[in-house]
């Protein structure tokens, strides 16, 4: 058994090659730190082109109101986790978003639809320039294994209270509260009552 | 001062690893010196602690750029506020901030039974210092908020301008107060588990903490969507973020055990998964604290990468694999002491209950991994955002919201026929009939109808509790309306404050159902220039633009536009917009600009105007219409209130009267008492 002394003795010196050991942190001048608060740092070089050549005799291919639900769907590039239309009309000093617009807006009047643009997108940066991942190949798994696990806990769930009535039903059985002491059984009661 | 707050840290790192140490080993060797010794120490590792957190207070108020800490948070020019604020807005010092809540919650809690559950305190202590030893290390050793630099700047980088708010003052802090109090629930399960004392008593112990927790964790959550909602303009206040997904974890399963350990009170069931559900609240907290400061995950609110990421890993597999251990070592101990009786009974109702508040929070995990799964598995990176959570999250939401109406009305044991129907005629019709208001008023939305719906049924199970209850207490002791409902309430905290907490959670689902009719425009006005739009009311707005201007501050410079507003030709008031460049001491910008949205609230909807920037004296703003915003926060302050009137103690003699009904023990039941 360690004793007090002992303790305090080896924490001490512990305590004396850690303070000496924390020394001195390399200071980096406040415009190129990386922040070190919890927001995040705007990578404003994230923009990529994505431009195809109009289809012959292109009309716009939507309303505004169908584009901004697109813009909706397409996430900004630089950071900040929203959506191409919620980032470009909240953050003006995001340069990633309104270039994001231009494109989806060129590629509007070329008479693209909306999966023809989401499409050209993922080609340019990835799935991760969807909001949410398209349920296709793997990414089906995402959506459905909360419901399977939700799934198979109501049927274990089902099961388990069927097989406590079974098992109630059994002569054997039937003192479903037989292990409790008289003071929980009275106060199992008591609180029953009293908590209708 | 400084220096002593560091030599604080250090020694109460020691008086940790002592308390933890000789705790354990007084537990084992049933000595009471050893215990004893254990618990002062814990006292003392709580007073360093404080006097650690002084310490860094000091150097900021001081404004002593010589630590790494304070330059990286606040420039001279701040305010006072903010400095004070700044203690928990950096990864290093608000781990000191989470150690000191802990510290204290420990103290809290072994002075609070220092006379009773003696057979478990010597394990709790030992497992409260050991979380707070984990804490302190992580600190000292990783993300040491008294670090120097090699020389001294003229000044600091200042703090993150959207922390520079009210919100963020006491978000933090009600966040890492439910995030820590989770410790104390943790530390008495393992404590009766390493005592084999797996009866009540450790509940009884755990239950005031778990809902200090909860309360905290609800108050913190919700202040948190506040400040997203005013602050960072995006116009919502969830957004799925995995920071914000990392603090709903805890809160979905501590909901659960708040619930399962009713029946184990009751009937002694659920032993084994009540004391899973306290083990993963814990677990779901540190792991939160781990997507917070690791890194591992891209989110906006997220600390930088740093190297406390490893260490929280490495605690979170530790943790798990000894309680894992001990429970399987235990299962003898941990059989349940009654059988359910029915699948249609207030058992069955909160066993349902737990499964869907588990499996949201199992979902809301798998959405928060699934892109670092789906990276590892086909080396694609993918975004999992709002529209995947609102996929699999709203009808299991929906699904919670209708047993919320259920559980509390349906009988113990086993519901008969005439009692479902006795009980949920009321209800059900109402809920109808609301809905078939909305569906003739036009309303098409499945997912909002079905909300209002059950919202609907929810609240009248509510109203016909309490009327029930006023009711028998106004013949019975002929009492007016108010003071029948004070006494009710006050005579039975637990009962009808949980109803009172499910009141809340139906406004805000109603609410959470106003937001799908959210409509926004944007568009470019120069001064006297107008925009007209209708509101999902069907109301004309029109917004007529004052003009731009500009002003300067102690530390910002300040853009605004000002919009006069009419509503259906009545005018509403004037609402303003700003983005604010931050500058330090030396007038150098720091940060980008950022936004301070203006928003016009009533009951009805928040007219929420954004500036997005200036071009060529022209406006750029976004204006929209977000429907029953204002009920989210009354419906969360109604929870909180919910809440506290829980765990308000009461005396146990006051608590055996009052109740609204009572049940009719089932027959083979009747001989019994």
């Amino acid at each position: 058994m360690i004793s007090r002394r002992s303790f305090v003795a080896g924490g001490g010196a512990l305590l004396v090659l850690s303070v000496r050991r924390s020394g001195h942190a390399s200071f980096i001048p406040p415009a190129q730190q990386r922040d070190s608060s919890n927001l995040f740092a705007m990578d404003q070089a994230a923009a990529r082109s994505v431009r195809l050549p109009a289809k012959p005799g292109a009309s716009p291919s939507m309303s505004v109101d169908e584009r901004d639900a697109l813009e909706h769907r397409i996430r900004c590039q630089c950071g900040c986790t929203l959506d191409v239309f919620t980032c470009r009309t909240t953050d003006f000093s995001c340069q990633v978003s309104p270039a994001m617009h231009r494109d989806i807006m060129a590629l509007v009047q070329g008479g693209y639809n909306a999966a023809e643009i989401s499409d050209a997108f993922v080609r340019t940066y990835g799935e991760a320039a969807l909001m949410a991942p398209p349920r296709t190949g793997f990414n089906i798994v995402g959506y459905v294994v909360p419901g399977i696990v939700i799934a198979i806990g109501a049927v274990v769930l089902v099961a388990v209270i069927r097989g406590m009535g079974r098992q109630r039903a059994t002569p054997s059985g039937s003192a479903t509260i037989s292990d409790a002491t008289p003071e929980e059984q009275a106060r199992l009661d008591a609180a029953l009552k009293d908590d209708a | 001062m400084i220096v002593v707050g560091e030599l604080s840290l250090w020694i109460a790192l020691l008086l940790a690893v002592w308390s933890a140490t000789v705790s354990f080993a007084g537990g084992r060797g049933r000595r009471h010196d050893l215990i004893e010794s254990g618990e002062r120490a814990t006292y003392g590792a709580f007073a360093f602690t404080a006097l650690a957190s002084a310490g860094l207070w000091y150097a900021l108020f001081t404004r002593d750029f010589s630590l790494s800490y304070v330059a990286s948070q606040i420039s001279a020019n701040m305010p006072n506020v903010y400095i004070f604020t700044s203690f928990w807005s950096g990864q290093a010092g608000s781990m000191l901030f989470w150690c000191v809540i802990l510290a204290m919650f420990a103290a809290i809690a072994v002075w609070t039974n220092r006379e009773r559950n003696r057979d478990l305190m010597p394990w709790t202590t030992g497992t409260l210092a050991t979380v707070l030893a984990f804490f302190l290390a992580t600190t000292a050793f990783k993300a040491n908020p008294f670090e120097r630099l090699d020389w001294l700047p003229v000044d600091g980088r200042g703090m993150n301008p959207q922390l520079q708010n009210p919100g963020m003052a006491v978000h933090p802090p009600n966040l890492y107060l439910g995030y820590v109090a989770t410790t104390v629930p943790f530390a008495f399960a393992i404590g009766a588990l390493l005592a084999r004392r797996i009866d009540t008593d450790w509940l009884a112990a755990v239950r005031r903490w778990s809902l200090v927790s909860w309360l905290f964790l609800t108050i913190g959550i919700t202040l948190g969507m506040w400040w997203a909602y005013v602050e960072l303009g995006w116009g919502g206040y969830w957004a799925w973020d995995p920071v914000e997904n990392s603090s709903f974890l805890p809160w979905l399963t501590g909901t659960a055990f708040l619930h399962s350990i009713m029946i184990q009170e009751k009937r002694g069931m659920l032993r084994k998964w009540n004391i899973i559900l306290v083990v993963a609240t814990f677990l779901l907290s540190i792991l939160g604290t781990f997507i917070t400061r690791s890194g591992i995950i891209e989110s906006v609110h997220s600390f930088a990468q740093s190297p406390v990421g490893p260490w929280f890993a490495w605690f979170l597999a530790v943790v798990t694999a000894i309680t894992a251990w001990l429970v399987l070592t235990r299962l003898k101990d941990l059989e349940a002491k009654a059988a359910l009786e029915s699948m249609v009974s207030r058992e069955a109702a909160f066993l349902y209950n737990n499964l869907l508040l588990v499996g949201i929070a199992f979902s809301v995990l798998w959405g928060t991994f699934f892109p670092i799964l789906s990276e590892a598995v086909r080396g694609t990176k993918i975004t999992v955002g709002p529209p995947f959570f609102n996929t699999v999250n709203i009808p299991l939401g929906l699904l919670l919201l209708g047993l919320t109406g259920v559980g509390p009305l349906i009988a113990w044991r086993k519901a008969s026929l005439s009692n479902l129907r006795r009980q949920f005629l009321g209800p059900v019709l109402t809920g109808l009939a609301v809905a078939g208001v909305l569906l003739a008023l036009g309303m098409r939305n499945g997912y909002a109808l079905t909300s209002y719906l059950l919202a609907a049924f929810v609240a009248a199970t509510i109203v016909q509790e309490f009327a029930k209850g006023v009711g028998a207490r106004r013949s019975l002791h002929g009492e007016r309306l108010v003071p029948a409902f004070v006494h009710l309430v006050a005579r039975n905290r637990r009962r009808y404050g949980g109803y009172i907490v499910h009141a809340g959670i139906v406004m805000l689902f109603a609410a959470f159902a106003g937001m799908g009719f959210k409509r926004e425009t944007d568009t470019s006005l120069s001064a006297g220039q107008s925009l007209t739009t209708k509101d999902p009311w069907g109301a004309e707005w029109r917004f007529v633009s004052q003009g731009v201007s500009t002003n300067r501050s102690l530390n910002r410079e300040i853009t605004a536009v000002a919009l006069e507003t009419w509503r259906n030709g009545e005018y509403m008031g004037l609402i303003k917009s700003e983005k604010r460049q931050y500058f330090d001491s030396q007038r150098r910008p720091t940060f980008d600009p950022s936004t301070e949205v203006g928003i016009r609230t009533d009951a009805r909807q928040d007219v929420y105007v954004v500036l997005a920037g200036v071009r060529d004296d022209a406006a750029e703003i976004r204006v929209a219409f977000n429907p029953l915003v204002v009920w989210v926060w009354v419906g969360s302050a109604i929870m909180a209130i919910g809440g506290l009137i829980v765990m308000w103690p009461q005396a146990e003699r006051r608590r055996q009267a009052g109740y609204a009904a009572e049940l009719q023990p089932a027959p083979e039941f009747a001989g019994v008492a």
